[in-house]
């Protein structure tokens, strides 16, 4: 299957949806302010891969970063977040919000694990595309109240970007084990290894939103998770919705300070 | 010789009794329900109000020798799931229509998937206008919250019923001869990819669907819940549902919300016992 061959059934589905029919795992709240920043939800859009991962040789006492475990971690996720977004391009969609990227793992799945995205696939209501400069419908991350605030400051989001390193941490041997006994020190491999890892994810991160022309990248978060490598590979996971200045005039109210009375 | 056993009680004798003190709430008959005085304060800023506690509950026998492995999607188990889903919300409905309410607010839904059946039990409080008469045709239904039903209501929307798709597949058998080849690639299960990708996309398509047919404009606050079975695991469930809206007059209304500021700080909890 090719990321331009989405199953049968999802053709299906869009089709359906075409006939004005919206679906959307938005809340109540979510829904409202999506349509007060002048969007209406169109459908829910996804996108899923399972992905087999392969066998990476690794030195017990070296900290390296797992280039075939990296790469991955990036592909499924790619492969889950193309097919998300070719369906909301079927929709016509401008953009997806709320986006979910989940991993699941199966009993049946050895060394597999199934890539997961899902969001709400949104187009601007008063008909000007909004998509980004690769003539894609945006993701984001971002929740509906996000949306409606971010879309308040003037900036509109480009796309949903990430960055992940897959790293093995060294171990340490006895020598270096015994002469750390008892003492306060610094263990330099580990902190070297784990700032490394850091900075590979966010780098590769930001290298994401530049392609798409970004000023820059909100609500960033750094996961990290061992998923089932045991507990010296850990995976570095950076995601943020990259966000460019729209040029509309910003009227942003000032915010009332409150005080509740309720505790 | 008479029978030794206890007589059983006649169960819709029972039930019917129970129905017939909420039948007609409004006249005299005390209201029950499970809302929050929050979420009662928002109906009655409305100018709605709860009338009575109501539920459907259905149970959908599955064959036995569904579960065993296969190939592609486990009809009977979608259509049972479909069938209990459905039979539930049916008599929820006419529970709701029995007590004069207009339809019914912040539904739970539990599902349980066993070997040998699925069940759907639900339950939520029947709400109406305050002081209107009972309504033509068949009550609402929806597992919005009181505060989130009086928020879309002020929107200029309003909830049409609960849709609901759901769809099982056996995940794919991998052949010895494949499972070496991949041992150490990195490579995409194609077959895996296809069934639970196009397992996930029948089920919400079985959800719009349904929702056509309460002729709404889209659905709100879908509930994907997915995973392997507990006693199967080489079969996968997945099922969708959520709150069918359209706009009830002409347009929407916007909120245009305020934005506020707390200057609360983070309170402290701790257990008076320990003091941490």
């Amino acid at each position: 299957m090719s990321t331009h061959d989405l199953p049968e059934a999802t053709e299906h589905r869009l089709e359906e949806l075409e006939h004005g029919l919206f679906t959307s795992d938005l809340s109540v709240n979510e829904f409202l302010l999506v349509k007060e920043a002048g969007f209406h939800p169109v459908g829910l859009v996804m996108g899923s891969s399972i992905y087999h991962t392969g066998i990476q040789t690794r030195k017990w006492g070296q900290s390296q970063e797992l280039t075939k475990l990296t790469e991955a971690m990036y592909n499924a996720r790619e492969l889950a977040m193309t097919r998300m977004e070719e369906e909301a391009a079927q929709l016509g969609a401008d953009g997806v919000v709320g986006v979910r990227l989940d991993v699941n793992y199966y009993e049946w799945g050895k060394d597999a694990a199934e890539f997961i995205a899902v969001g709400t696939a949104v187009k601007a209501e008063d008909g000007v595309s909004r998509r980004n400069q690769l003539g894609k419908p945006f993701t984001s991350d971002l929740s509906g109240q996000d949306f409606w605030t971010l879309s308040q400051t003037g900036f509109a989001p480009q796309g949903l970007v990430m960055g992940t390193c897959v790293y093995h941490i060294a171990h340490r041997g006895i020598g270096q084990t015994l002469a750390s006994t008892g003492q306060n020190v610094e263990l330099p491999n580990f902190t070297q290894a784990l700032y490394e890892a850091r900075e590979l994810a966010m780098t590769r991160m930001q290298d994401e939103s530049t392609r798409l022309g970004a000023t820059g990248i909100v609500g960033v978060r750094l996961e990290e998770k061992s998923h089932q490598w045991g507990s010296h590979i850990i995976e570095f996971l950076a995601l943020g919705t990259a966000v460019a200045a729209t040029g509309a005039p910003v009227t942003l109210a000032k915010p009332t300070t409150i005080i509740s009375l309720d505790h | 010789m008479s029978d030794p056993r206890p007589v059983p009680p006649d169960l819709p004798a029972l039930v019917r009794a129970a129905l017939s003190t909420t039948e007609d709430g409004a006249r005299g008959a005390p209201t029950t329900s499970d809302l929050s005085i929050d979420e009662e304060l928002s109906l009655h800023a409305l100018a709605w109000e709860p009338v009575a506690l109501t539920t459907g509950y259905a149970v959908v026998a599955v064959p036995a020798g569904a579960w065993q492995w296969g190939q592609g999607e486990i009809d009977v188990a979608s259509s049972a799931h479909e069938r209990a889903f459905t039979q539930a919300l049916r008599r929820l409905e006419s529970d709701v229509a029995r007590t004069g309410a207009h339809g019914v607010v912040g539904v739970s839904i539990e599902r349980e998937v066993a070997p040998s059946h699925i069940a759907v039990a639900v339950m939520g409080t029947a709400v109406r206008p305050r002081g209107a008469g009972a309504r033509k045709g068949t009550p609402f239904v929806t597992d919005l919250s009181a505060r989130d039903f009086a928020r879309l209501v002020a929107s200029g929307w309003e909830p049409l019923g609960l849709a609901t798709g759901a769809s099982f597949v056996y995940a794919p058998r991998r052949s010895i001869g494949t499972a070496l080849a991949q041992q150490s690639q990195n490579v995409e299960l194609t077959n895996f990819t296809d069934a639970l990708y196009g397992a996930r996309e029948r089920a919400v398509e079985r959800l719009q669907r349904s929702a056509m047919s309460y002729q709404g404009a889209g659905i709100v606050e879908v509930k994907l819940e997915e995973g392997p079975l507990r006693f199967a695991s080489h079969a996968v469930g997945f099922a969708a549902w959520g709150t069918v809206v359209r706009l009830a007059g002409d347009q929407h209304l916007p909120m245009s919300p305020t934005l506020v500021v707390s200057l609360d700080d983070e309170t402290r909890a701790f257990e008076a016992q320990t003091l941490e």
